[in-house]
């Protein structure tokens, strides 16, 4: 493939991954309007929201790396998207890989750890404390299932792995293959994302958001994009990991709205847990499942 | 006289020049400009970094029948290039601004550069070592070399000198013991004789190599259960010296590690030594050894208050990655191991030069009394940023190849315990370093550093070309690849498919030149979404809330003191001090047993000592 092709490949997936991200969105919303008896929003209201904060009047910043921040945090996306397959498009996954790609979506973690810290408000500081505690605890498991598909499939190529898995149909996915290695990548979905049980790092109530605190105009507005396109990273890369990628966009895009449906249904009735058990619950459950799949996958 | 010769003898000529001159205002300059030469030198050498070969010294010394010869190969080669290029960054470091506030507080300018000299000429000598008693003569000088580094700040420095000097004697007899038993075997020190008595050697007669060899090299590469001692050796050294022992000195024992266990011993015989009763044998010891001395230093790193000894811990702690990749074995484990030496010296000599500027500036590397920063010494927050990344073995810096390269190789060979292993001490880096920069550089700007300024262009430079070279070759490992490629082919090791960007193999490559480029792009693109947004308002630094309250700017609110209290709360009764406690222990019984010695010898109770002589006098007499 020639280097144009590529280049347009990788302009074109990040901007497929927003599109989609805007709607993960708005499928979160709604699940949780309908889980508390309210409509919620309208169709475009994810659209709306960015775009009002990007216009705001008044937009504070406390520093260049307040807002080299929100640059990594959105920047390091759109480069991780163009990693991920999609029906048509291989963008760079040739190029990377599994264990590239894990800790390329790290790195708006690491900017926006950056950036909260330039504000000097200790809610966000605590926040971000909080957040790498969470990141230690949910990246265990997850590495463990990163070693157990590669390992499965005898590659790291993204592309492969999904080749693989549509030679053989749904017999052959991973999810059917490894089954206790999905589940554990189901828990540390949730903890990525970030969503409750293992919120504790936003706590509105008792740290007033955490990292998002000094956050406002198109600071918040960055996050917003971010938190499009970490779901949409999140839910491709499970659905390339277990469910065989997508055929086609329609079946695609079902199984990415499926996943991501899981954690947000699971976060609308769950409190939240304090950072101790967090971290407890997230070495406990899904490392054995994921240790014991990795037995059988190994064996 | 060969290349090699000008080589140490102009390295020599470093080490006369800092006795003479090194007072002087203008001796850190000098020898600056000495260590330019001497890499100017080795440059004529690259011949046998690049494409292999030995390039021998024509100087040789016989001492009672055992001939003590020096030579160059690829891997001399590549860990002397690191070595002077440390020396030369932390010599001009130290030349202009840092080195006369080292005098005017008193310190000994003159020493410092008189031992950076010494450590580089003893390392050149001990890397260009050609049989075993002259690599034991070279691991001596290079010991008693660090030695002289660590002791001359005195106080803590002293102390934590001492302990190495200890660890470091010990760890010599054991080499020492090593080498009696080889020449016993071999029936002389020469390397070849060695290799070609190997084959006939028991199991239990190659343990005893093994052991004896692996424990005396790894007290210097400071592996489990030998790492007590590094840390606060390295922190307690002043500003340069902190900065060139943590690129590079502890390397000295990987070298001899990979000298004598992978090169003359080899894997296989090592991976043939079983260990009765479990599933383990010489090889994976040395992976778990690998995986522990990642683990237990960075988790230690990340409880420490001190920048210094922050940085020393991951030193420790990273030098487990070189062990872990050589231990696996294949050609990008090795290839990795090997990277993440020269990617860990740039990174960390980085990390230790920003480290030091903050000290140059407020006097304090106490991570509870600084903060906010970044406004007042940006250039110094952006170096630490690329090397904490580096560290952190993130995207796009180099530490993230050589990683990449260590995880995918334990991938490939089927070892993921040590794989999790392995990442669970880079989510610690990335931990620890986050409070590093955080609670240096972010967070709240304490009022007494209200006036701190940026070091000056002397300190500045040699910080600005790390951070070049950690993000150069991260984008382009392949300029460092390919020296490693004929380290390995000088091992006899498998050679590395490697590209500019990265490497190139079937299932699952690695091209860092389109990563980093997209990555780049996408930074572009984050920024143009940002920057076309409204316009933004600057805050004050000191203009701040918190819980609905102004807070004026003499209120502390920084949160840097057990920064990752969550974590603590399950982690934290897991650190016992084991190893801490394991080394009281020793040393008190050796107290005790030396005041009993003492006691003896000294004879404290001598009316005793007469007539316990007296009766077994009269005992002897009467029994005869």
């Amino acid at each position: 493939m020639s280097v144009i092709e590529i280049l347009i490949e990788a302009m074109l997936m990040p901007l497929v991954a927003f599109v989609v991200g805007l709607f993960m969105v708005l499928m979160m919303r709604k699940i949780g309007a309908r889980i508390q008896r309210r409509v919620g929003p309208p169709l475009l209201q994810p659209l709306y929201d960015i775009i009002k904060l990007y216009s705001k009047h008044t937009q504070t910043s406390h520093g260049w790396m307040h807002d080299i921040g929100i640059v990594m945090a959105v920047g390091g996306y759109v480069a991780a998207e163009a990693m991920l397959p999609v029906p048509g498009m291989n963008g760079i996954a040739e190029k990377g890989g599994l264990i590239v790609l894990t800790y390329m979506i790290m790195i708006p973690s690491l900017g926006l750890a950056l950036g909260v810290g330039q504000c000097a408000n200790p809610n966000g500081s605590i926040g971000i404390a909080r957040a790498l505690t969470a990141m230690l605890a949910y990246d265990v498991p997850f590495v463990i299932v990163v070693f157990g598909v590669a390992w499965h499939f005898g590659s790291t190529n993204l592309v492969e792995i999904i080749a693989a898995q549509q030679a053989t149909g749904p017999a052959g996915w991973g999810i059917t293959e490894m089954p206790l290695l999905a589940f554990a990548g189901l828990f540390a979905l949730q903890g990525m994302l970030g969503k409750q049980p293992f919120e504790i790092y936003v706590a509105p109530h008792e740290i007033a958001t955490g990292p998002m605190v000094e956050m406002s105009g198109k600071h918040l507005g960055g996050l917003f994009v971010m938190q499009c396109f970490q779901l949409y990273t999140a839910a491709v890369l499970y659905v390339t990991l277990f469910l065989g990628g997508g055929e086609n966009w329609l079946t695609f895009l079902a199984k990415s709205f499926a996943v991501v449906a899981i954690p947000m249904s699971i976060a609308f009735v769950f409190p939240r847990y304090k950072t101790d058990d967090l971290v407890r619950l997230l070495w406990k459950w899904p490392v054995m499942a994921g240790l014991l799949g990795l037995a059988f996958v190994m064996n | 006289m060969t290349a090699l010769d000008h080589l140490l003898l102009f390295s020599a000529a470093t080490v006369l020049l800092a006795l003479l001159v090194g007072q002087r205002p203008y001796g850190g300059w000098l020898s600056t400009v000495f260590y330019a030469g001497q890499f100017a030198l080795l440059m004529q050498l690259a011949g046998v970094g690049y494409s292999g070969g030995i390039i021998v010294s024509s100087f040789s010394l016989t001492v009672l029948d055992h001939t003590m010869s020096w030579r160059f190969d690829a891997l001399s080669w590549f860990f002397a290039v690191i070595t002077i290029g440390a020396a030369l960054l932390a010599s001009w470091y130290s030349a202009g601004a840092w080195g006369k506030k080292f005098r005017a507080d008193g310190g000994n300018i003159g020493l410092l550069h008189l031992a950076l000299a010494l450590n580089v000429f003893s390392m050149l000598l001990l890397l260009a070592s050609g049989d075993f008693l002259s690599l034991f003569v070279g691991w001596e000088l290079v010991s008693w070399a660090s030695f002289l580094l660590m002791v001359m700040a005195g106080g803590a420095a002293s102390r934590a000198a001492l302990k190495y000097v200890t660890y470091a004697m010990a760890g010599a007899m054991a080499i020492f013991a090593g080498m009696a038993l080889a020449y016993h075997y071999a029936g002389s020190l020469q390397y070849l004789d060695f290799v070609s008595v190997l084959p006939l050697l028991s199991a239990s007669q190659g343990w005893m190599l093994v052991a004896l060899f692996g424990c005396g090299f790894a007290v210097k590469m400071g592996l489990l259960p030998f790492h007590l001692w590094q840390a606060a050796a390295y922190a307690e050294t002043p500003g340069p010296g902190a900065a060139f022992l943590g690129a590079i000195s502890s390397r000295m024992g990987l070298y001899a590690i990979i000298v004598v266990l992978f090169q003359l011993i080899g894997l296989i015989p090592i991976e043939a030594l079983k260990i009765s009763f479990t599933f383990l044998d010489g090889q994976s010891l040395l992976g778990w050894v690998a995986a522990f001395s990642i683990i237990f230093p960075t988790f230690t790193a990340l409880r420490q208050n001190d920048a210094r000894m922050l940085l020393a811990w991951h030193g420790i702690g990273q030098g487990g990655y070189m062990l872990l990749g050589l231990a696996a074995g294949d050609a990008l484990g090795s290839a990795g191991g090997l990277m993440h030496v020269f990617n860990h010296a740039t990174y960390q000599a980085a990390l230790f030069f920003s480290v030091f500027a903050v000290v140059h500036q407020t006097g304090t590397s106490d991570l509870n009394k600084l903060g906010g920063l970044i406004t007042r010494m940006p250039i110094s927050f952006l170096v630490m940023l690329v090397g904490i990344i580096g560290l952190a073995g993130m995207p796009p810096m180099n530490g993230f190849v050589s990683k990449w390269m260590v995880y995918r190789s334990l991938m490939l060979e089927g070892m993921p315990l040590l794989f999790v292993a392995s990442v669970i001490g880079t989510l610690g880096t990335i931990l620890s370093v986050y409070k590093l920069i955080h609670n240096m550089f972010l967070g709240q700007l304490r009022l007494e550093h209200q006036n701190v300024r940026e070091v000056p262009w002397s300190m500045v430079a040699p910080m600005v070309i790390l951070a070049a070279i950690v993000l150069i070759t991260g984008m382009m490992p392949g300029l460092v690849l390919e020296p490693i490629a004929s380290v390995q082919a000088a091992l006899g090791l498998p050679v590395v498919n490697y590209t500019l960007g990265g490497v190139d193999m079937a299932s699952g490559a690695l091209d860092m030149i389109w990563v980093c480029g997209i990555l780049f792009g996408g930074f572009a693109i984050g920024a143009i979404l940002f920057y076309s947004g409204g316009r933004t308002q600057h805050i004050h630094q000191l203009d701040n809330y918190a819980g609905g309250h102004f807070l004026t700017a003499d209120t502390r609110y920084q949160y840097s003191d057990n920064f990752y209290a969550g974590l603590m709360r399950v982690i934290g009764p897991m650190y016992r001090y084991s190893f801490q406690w394991l080394e009281n222990s020793i040393h008190s019984v050796t107290g005790l047993l030396g005041s009993g010695m003492k006691s003896w010898y000294r004879n404290a109770q001598p009316s005793f000592y007469l007539l316990a002589t007296a009766v077994l006098a009269m005992a002897w007499v009467v029994v005869l």
